[in-house]
């Protein structure tokens, strides 16, 4: 997924790092959001609703909705749309609600 | 359940707090027309994205439940998401905001955050 | 947290390119400023705008977004007034004028830091932007369902394909560019679905996708979308002119990625905290500030520019910029004569707007307008003028052409339903963008197909021969007179549409020579075989390669010549880099 030559761009990528999400270990470079680094790796569920337990992907990616809200390194409710990524970061889906919140 | 219902049982407005359109229109036809009626019953709007995402979708709903533009639905009955007494007290929790911001409590936290303003 | 809030003269909020704008008017007036922004970097919208821009030279037409994002960036870092905090998001907005900042620091090797912060100042620029709409049908929220601006931000910021296969919701500007854009990134566009029966996004955009191959279903919508963990595809059905549904209509497309861009909304929820007057204004976007010409809100001091004030287009953002930074600099005494320097400001926005694309925008201010009425009193600095009033009386008086010069695109030409519908310009209209007969055997001539009413001029300052003639008024077409043209082809590189072609019906006793814009990789080189794609991406033969124009800037618009069957040269737009042979150029 991830694009290698592009007409008008040049990316620009920090270095590679490993990370875990759930219980796989995943490559992505760091800095970039957690989201972006999951999307290139195929993984596109990253939470599950609230009340309905439906499959939720990111969906604005500037921080404005909830739909990416996952656990990491142990903090809930992290937007990764717009968290940066480290190495050795553990991600983690939050299932059935966002925990702690009111 | 009939196809329609079904249909709008699958149709998200508010993805915070998992509110269907069926969810607002049972509430539409129990009586409730108002945003701060909604709001309050359901949680509508009162998410983490402080109904960024679900305002408009909610404002054409009754839009259309009753008949009105949704200028004056909006006009009439919409106030503003804010947070001063949330906020009041984070400014005080330096370090330690991170859950506290993502409560996102509304300017009515379904009675929380009013009984303390 | 000890102390209060730190004191600067002003803050703006948001460094998109109006709140960058503003900063910079206050900046160079000496205001002590401070910027804030929750991205990591600055720019707004502009950082994910690979394509060039549309409007005058004055707002930097012609060139990409992420290039003014750049040089808008630049000019403000270079101003020692002007203090910036990005990763800081504002929270809250208090009535003692006190805003709440959340500060990110986040660097690789530190432990990550949250904080809050005060400041406060005594006056403001509020530019937030606008956040994307979302819509509902069964199975909205499935994963693979993004905002538009969500999954540029994805590909052209972090490099990352949204998916394999989309369908756009929505043909506006938005939703075309951003399809343009999944195709340069090496994404199949399925469809585009569009649910009023016309086009809302400038046609030239739409042309590109076009012949591209992407179809743009017209008076069409979704009706639902299908997956089990994420997005498999999606059913649209076809609108009748009530706009309803048509059973029976149902057409299954096969897509891992729906997007939507069926509009924005202004992100006001700082303004509601400030307690600005706020009314409800669909044209513009939704609840947006009661404000006057200078961008003052009901709460003296507190200014707005960009697309919370109302949602537009950048060179509109960056113009409101500019006055809400003079406004607010004004305000602090740093300005003396602010109505004679915010004057050209104006009347560049006035111009903006004056063509049919700026209509809903001055139906919009117009209503809005009608609240200011009340404002005055509480808003000296204020002039309640009707912003709509503006177009009308800032139309310049065209000079009466020379005889030889081109002649200006008359205003208010009407478009055929076929162009409008599909993106593709009928006969008649292709007509009238040729040359007489006797100039094309002539030798090499421009074919301009822009035919809508836009405000952009760059093909104008690109051509040097003069045979594309000055814009008496930016929202006419242009005006251009073979007489004069070379072929040189600068206006293709240049113009932001796409929409110039040159060619040479004289090239061989068989063949002809087209040169044309292309933005896709790989690029062909010289020699090579490519296909020959017509207006809707159909395959209609093969053509060589005789030379590809480009500078050594990834910026600037690639210019391939190639050859066509002389028969049909009016009917190749695009060409297709073959997979097995004769691409992999570079
Ligand atoms: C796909 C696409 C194509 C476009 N094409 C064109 C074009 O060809 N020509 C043209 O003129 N325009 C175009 N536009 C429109 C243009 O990008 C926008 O109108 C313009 O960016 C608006 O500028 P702004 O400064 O008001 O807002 P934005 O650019 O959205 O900037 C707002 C900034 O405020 C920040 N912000 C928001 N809330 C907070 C907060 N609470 N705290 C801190 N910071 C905050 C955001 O992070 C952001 O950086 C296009 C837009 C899109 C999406
Ligand atoms: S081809 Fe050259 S001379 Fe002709 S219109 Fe274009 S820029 Fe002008
Ligand atoms: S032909 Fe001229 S006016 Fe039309 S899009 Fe190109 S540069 Fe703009």
């Amino acid at each position: 997924m991830r694009i290698q030559d592009h007409p008008i761009l040049d990316f620009s990528k920090g270095r590679k790092v490993r990370f875990w999400f759930e219980d796989r270990e995943l490559e992505g470079y760091e800095g970039e959001p957690i989201a972006a680094a999951l999307h290139a790796a195929g993984v596109r569920v990253l939470s599950e609703s609230p009340v309905r337990h439906r499959p939720r992907g990111f969906f604005c990616a500037i921080g404005n909705c909830s739909s990416c809200l996952m656990t990491v390194d142990g903090r809930p409710n992290v937007r990764v749309c717009v968290e940066a990524l480290h190495e050795g970061m553990r991600v983690q889906k939050q299932r059935g609600g966002r925990g702690d919140l009111a | 359940m009939s196809e329609g219902g079904e249909r709008d049982e699958n149709t998200i407005i508010c993805r915070c707090e998992d509110i269907s359109l069926a969810d607002i229109r049972r509430l539409v036809e129990r009586g409730y027309t108002t945003i701060d009626e909604i709001k309050r019953l359901s949680r509508t709007g009162m998410g983490p994205c402080q109904g960024k995402t679900c305002r408009l979708l909610l404002m054409q709903e009754l839009a259309r439940a009753t008949g009105r533009p949704p200028g004056e639905v909006a006009l009439g009955t919409f106030r503003p998401p804010t947070k001063p007494f949330k906020l009041g007290l984070l400014v005080g929790k330096e370090g330690e905001t991170r859950d506290s911001q993502d409560t996102g409590g509304g300017e009515d936290d379904g009675g929380q955050g009013g009984a303390a303003r | 947290m000890s102390g209060g809030p730190k004191k600067y003269d002003a803050i703006v909020v948001g460094a998109g390119p109006a709140g960058l704008s503003a900063a910079a008017e206050l900046g160079r007036a000496g205001a002590r400023t401070l910027v804030l922004d929750r991205d990591t970097r600055p720019g707004g919208q502009l950082v994910k705008q690979t394509h060039k821009f549309f409007g005058s030279e004055k707002q930097r037409a012609g060139t990409r977004g992420v290039e003014i994002a750049r040089l808008l960036r630049e000019e403000v870092a270079a101003l020692p007034a002007v203090e910036m905090w990005l990763n800081s998001t504002v929270l809250g907005f208090y009535s003692d004028r006190v805003i709440t900042v959340e500060r990110v620091k986040d660097a690789p090797g530190e432990e990550r830091r949250e904080w809050l912060e005060k400041v406060t100042a005594p006056v403001f620029v509020l530019a937030t932007g606008a956040a994307e709409r979302f819509l509902p049908f069964p199975n909205n929220d499935l994963p693979g369902i993004y905002g538009a601006g969500a999954a540029q931000t994805l590909m052209n910021v972090h490099g990352v394909r949204p998916g394999r296969r989309v369908v756009m919701v929505g043909a506006g500007n938005i939703g075309l560019i951003v399809s343009y854009q999944l195709l340069q990134a090496g994404v199949e566009v399925a469809a585009i679905v569009e649910a009023a029966p016309v086009i809302g996004g400038y046609l030239v955009h739409a042309a590109k996708v076009r012949r591209a191959g992407v179809p743009i279903l017209t008076s069409h919508t979704v009706k639902e979308a299908h997956g089990r963990e994420a997005l498999e595809g999606v059913t649209v059905w076809r609108l009748d002119e009530k706009w309803q549904p048509v059973p029976g209509t149902e057409k299954y497309i096969a897509a891992d990625v729906l997007c939507l861009a069926t509009g924005l909304s202004p992100l006001a929820e700082l303004l509601f905290q400030a307690g600005c007057q706020m009314a409800y204004v669909p044209e513009l976007g939704g609840h947006v500030p009661v404000h006057g010409e200078d961008l003052e809100t009901s709460v003296p001091g507190v200014f707005v520019a960009g697309d919370v004030s109302g949602v537009e287009e950048a060179s509109a953002a960056m113009v409101e910029g500019h006055l809400a930074g003079l406004g607010a600099a004004a305000r602090l005494g740093l300005v003396r004569d602010l109505a004679a320097v915010a004057a050209g400001w104006r009347a560049e926005l006035a111009s903006l707007r004056a063509g049919p694309s700026g209509e809903k925008i001055r139906r919009g201010l117009a209503k809005l307008a009608g609240q200011t009425a009340g404002m005055a009193a509480s808003s000296p600095a204020g002039s309640p003028v009707s912003p709509a009033s503006a177009p009308a009386a800032s139309a310049p008086a065209a000079p009466p052409p020379a005889t030889s010069a081109p002649k200006p695109g008359k205003p208010g030409r009407t478009l055929s339903p076929q162009l409008t519908s599909t993106g593709e310009p009928a006969a008649s209209e292709l007509e009238s963008s040729l040359p007489p007969a006797d100039r094309r055997r002539q030798g090499p001539y421009a074919v301009i197909e822009c035919f809508q009413e836009i405000p952009c001029d760059p093909c104008h300052k690109a051509c040097r021969t003069g045979a594309i003639g000055p814009f008496p008024d930016i929202n006419l077409t242009p005006a251009y007179e073979a007489a004069h043209c070379n072929g040189c082809a600068l206006c293709v590189a240049q113009c932001p549409g796409l929409a110039c072609f040159v060619v040479d019906e004289n090239y061989s006793p068989s063949e002809a020579l087209l040169k044309l814009p292309y933005e896709f990789l790989p690029l062909p080189a010289a020699g090579h075989t490519v296909d020959l794609l017509d207006r809707t991406g159909a395959l209609v033969g093969s053509g060589r390669v005789v030379r590809v124009v480009r500078s050594r800037s990834k910026l600037a618009t690639p210019v391939v010549w190639v050859t066509v069957p002389s028969e049909k040269v009016g009917t190749v737009r695009n060409i297709r880099v073959p997979a097995t042979k004769g691409g992999a150029a570079e």
